[in-house]
């Protein structure tokens, strides 16, 4: 299943409707919905944030494929980031050195068993793929 | 729906899923605390990291002088999230 959201963190109540009839259509654990809205969010919210200046629709798409669910968004018209290629966050840093910047990013690889990024054509496609059982 | 209310005992009690749309309702309540306080997870489903931005800045700026949060009741998924992302190192989690 696939469905365009207007790039709006207000977007996220109908973009967890949307998560949530997928869970329950392809009978899944809370485990994985947990991971599926964590990773959707975490990439939706940071499309929003790094791909500014237009108002091109995401679309999210959900896939249950064999032992695995495939989780894509797809952002258009927008400069390239591969978050594939962000260095891994230092955990271990005291309270005084922490920062926000880039926890996200570093969830969805713990979360996730592989992420694809394609960019063509001004075209960003991520790709996730996490393991079932 | 998510909801961020302080109890009777100054407990922070927080519920629902606290996702990137709820940030400005939480700061709204943990701006406030200026002493060491327990924030309650019990009925809290979901943290996206936006939700743990909130709770870290709040860490840093208690820290300075020398009060913390305390953390309880989360569940095994909210644990998890916390583990990954070193918390456990910076929070007091029960």
């Amino acid at each position: 299943m696939e469905k365009k959201f207007k790039r709006d963190v207000k977007s996220l109540d109908k973009i967890f409707d949307y998560i949530n009839h997928f869970v329950l259509t392809s009978q899944l654990d809370d485990s994985i919905s947990f991971s599926i809205k964590f990773v959707v969010e975490e990439l939706f919210t940071n499309m929003i944030k790094y791909n500014v200046g237009h108002e091109n629709d995401i679309l999210i798409s959900l896939k249950k494929n064999g032992q695995h669910v495939v989780v894509e968004l797809v952002d258009y018209d927008v400069e390239p980031f591969d978050l594939t290629k962000v260095g891994d966050l230092d955990i271990t840093k005291p309270l005084e050195r922490r920062e926000v910047g880039g926890l996200g990013i570093h969830l969805v690889k713990k979360m996730v068993d592989r992420i694809n990024y394609e960019y063509e054509n001004r075209t960003c496609r991520i790709t996730v793929f996490k393991n079932l059982g | 729906m998510f909801d961020v209310t302080i109890s009777d005992n100054g407990e922070i009690l927080l519920s629902g899923r606290f996702d990137a749309s709820q940030v400005e309702k939480a700061k709204s309540i943990f701006n406030k605390i200026e002493k060491s306080s327990t924030v309650d997870f019990k009925d809290l489903e979901y943290i996206s990291s936006a939700g743990l931005g909130v709770l870290l800045m709040t860490q840093k700026r208690l820290n300075e002088s020398g009060q913390r949060l305390k953390l309880i009741n989360m569940n095994k998924h909210i644990w998890d999230v916390f583990h990954y992302a070193g918390f456990n190192n910076i929070f007091e989690i029960e």
